[in-house]
């Protein structure tokens, strides 16, 4: 059997038991339409522009930078957190399913997801008459990276740090919300101080949104938008070999019965 | 079937099993028997090769075994290792989907795997709302959605009630007799001698005996055991030495071996002029099998 028809297989049962619990869902609509709302009424209040430029500004980094780190970074953790605590995660090695099958299952199931707030998110900003003016192909480029990059450091930080749930909260209560703050999701990077835009450089999440914000630009700068690009393949060519190591070295752990 | 040839194991300094060999032929229920400990989830763990062995082979159907074998086996694990929130239709769907069953067949095979397993009607009741024993039959259902050659059940009935246990003894007759081969993990023996048509005795990772029940009955030479209850074990065990008849401590209960069917009285007869609370007359069965192998050891199930 192919690797689409079990990853597919992986996909629709993690979908199903999001579907069935709600919580989650209902978190990942809620979280990234408030930041949308209240970042676009900061900014436009602060900057002296309309509520519809403020929220065409602030939607990019709600999508990339809020939204879907909690959806696909946060999610993939608590799936295979969840896999673990339950157990399952020992049936699926015992099956002649393959972890190729099953990171592309986790990342299909997350990726449904960001497109649904990504949906959401500019569905909500057009209610107020924003839109995107960019590059839908770049950015359906931008989002395809953040969420290979947000499910393998998913893959990553669940296999390796996280055996309960109580480790997954603090992780990301640890290392998530600074490198979201760090990652100009919350505050534009240009109040950044110098020291800070450095550290920045060593952040995905800064890549990100500023990709994002980049390509939905009117007006994009080809050269910004492509280091941010590349930096971002840079972290991909990183992050995947690690994930399918950290992936196999659980696996070798775990599989006995 | 699926055979072992000279299998063994080591974790470090820890030999876990040594120079296992076992047959399973098609269609039988073999019945792989040890205390906890005796290395019997190893064998499973290197028959569905999520382990290998130091030395020795495992064949299934003439093949070595290997990830591409994994489809072949069907493991209702000890714990059930079920999704909860989703219903029984959808675990079955998801594990058919991973092993391989082809789209067209798979809602055929979900609806047989519980017609199997007697979940019909709760098809589509999420797991959570499931008894303990339900969980356990549906954990078996996962382990046949695909047909698998060979069914491994790691002590299916443990923590299970009476009822339960039995229905799922039945459960088990009818897949046997549907063809299917069956090795089956216990400590408990009476679920042995029931289901089983081979039987293998584990202790500390060496197979002390496998044959069929009355193969190892020959471990235990006698026609039956009795059973006395008495203040004055010196005398009862004194008069059986001189009967010739071994003595042994089962339970605490004091027992000796009968070389030929007695009745009642003959048997009290046997024991005249000394005091008898009671006396009970036993077939040889497995419990008196396994004690007497593994005695030695010092150790049951």
């Amino acid at each position: 059997m192919g690797v689409w028809t079990e990853a597919i297989a992986v996909a629709r049962r993690i979908l199903t038991e999001l579907v069935r619990r709600r919580r989650s869902l209902v978190f990942w609509a809620v979280f990234p339409v408030a930041i949308l709302l209240l970042n676009g009424a900061i900014v436009a209040e602060r900057a002296q522009i309309s509520l519809v430029d403020a929220l065409e500004a602030a939607a990019p980094t709600a999508l990339v930078g809020a939204a879907l780190f909690f959806s696909c970074l946060g999610g993939t953790v608590s799936t295979l957190v969840a896999e673990r605590e339950q157990q399952t995660l020992k049936r699926l090695f015992i099956a002649p399913l393959r972890g190729r099958s099953y990171v592309l299952g986790l990342t299909l199931a997350h990726g449904a997801i960001a497109v649904g707030q990504g949906l959401l998110i500019y569905g909500v900003a057009a209610l107020f008459g924003a839109t995107f003016r960019g590059s839908i192909p770049l950015g359906l480029l931008v989002l395809a990276l953040a969420i290979a990059i947000y499910v393998g450091l998913g893959v990553i930080l669940g296999t390796r740090f996280a055996r309960r749930t109580e480790d997954a909260n603090a992780l990301i209560a640890a290392f998530g919300v600074p490198l979201l703050i760090l990652g100009g999701t919350f505050l534009p990077s240009e109040f950044f101080p110098d020291s800070l835009l450095d550290l920045a450089q060593f952040n995905p999440i800064f890549h990100l949104n500023e990709a994002a914000i980049a390509v939905a630009a009117t007006e994009s700068d080809g050269d910004v938008l492509r280091s941010h690009l590349t930096v971002l393949l840079g972290f991909l060519a990183v992050i995947l070999p690690v994930a399918a190591l950290s992936y196999r070295q659980t696996v070798t752990l775990e599989r006995r019965l | 079937m699926l055979t072992l040839d000279q299998v063994s194991k080591s974790f470090g300094d820890r030999a876990v099993l040594v120079d296992l060999s076992l047959r399973l032929e098609v269609g039988e229920v073999y019945g792989l028997l040890g205390a906890n400990g005796a290395g019997k989830t190893t064998t499973i763990n290197l028959i569905c090769n999520l382990l290998r062995p130091d030395r020795g082979t495992i064949t299934l159907g003439g093949k070595p075994i290997s990830d591409a074998t994994k489809g072949r086996i069907g493991i209702a694990p000890q714990e059930n290792l079920l999704y909860k929130s989703l219903s029984c239709v959808e675990n079955l769907r998801f594990f058919a989907a991973i092993y391989g069953v082809p789209r067209r067949d798979r809602e055929g095979r979900i609806r047989e795997a519980l017609a199997a397993v007697n979940l019909v009607e709760r098809a589509d009741s999420p797991v959570e709302t499931l008894s303990g024993g339900m969980q356990r039959r549906l954990n078996t259902a996962v382990a046949i959605v695909h047909r698998p050659d060979l069914l491994i059940l790691d002590e299916p009935t443990t923590g299970l009630d009476l009822e339960a246990r039995h229905e799922f003894w039945d459960l088990i007759r009818t897949l046997r007799s549907r063809g299917m081969t069956i090795l089956l993990t216990t400590h408990l023996l009476d679920e042995a001698e029931r289901l089983c048509q081979h039987i293998g005795i584990l202790q500390r990772g060496k197979l002390l005996a496998s044959g069929t029940l009355a193969e190892l009955r020959q471990a235990v030479p006698a026609a039956e055991v009795a059973t006395i209850e008495t203040p004055d074990e010196a005398a009862a065990i004194a008069r059986a030495e001189q009967l010739n008849w071994p003595t042994r401590h089962y339970g605490g209960q004091l027992a000796f071996w009968v070389p030929e069917r007695l009745s009642l009285a003959e048997l009290l007869a046997a024991f005249e002029g000394i005091a008898i609370d009671s006396i009970a007359r036993h077939p040889v069965n497995l419990e008196h099998v396994y004690l007497e192998l593994t005695r030695s050891q010092g150790t049951s199930p």
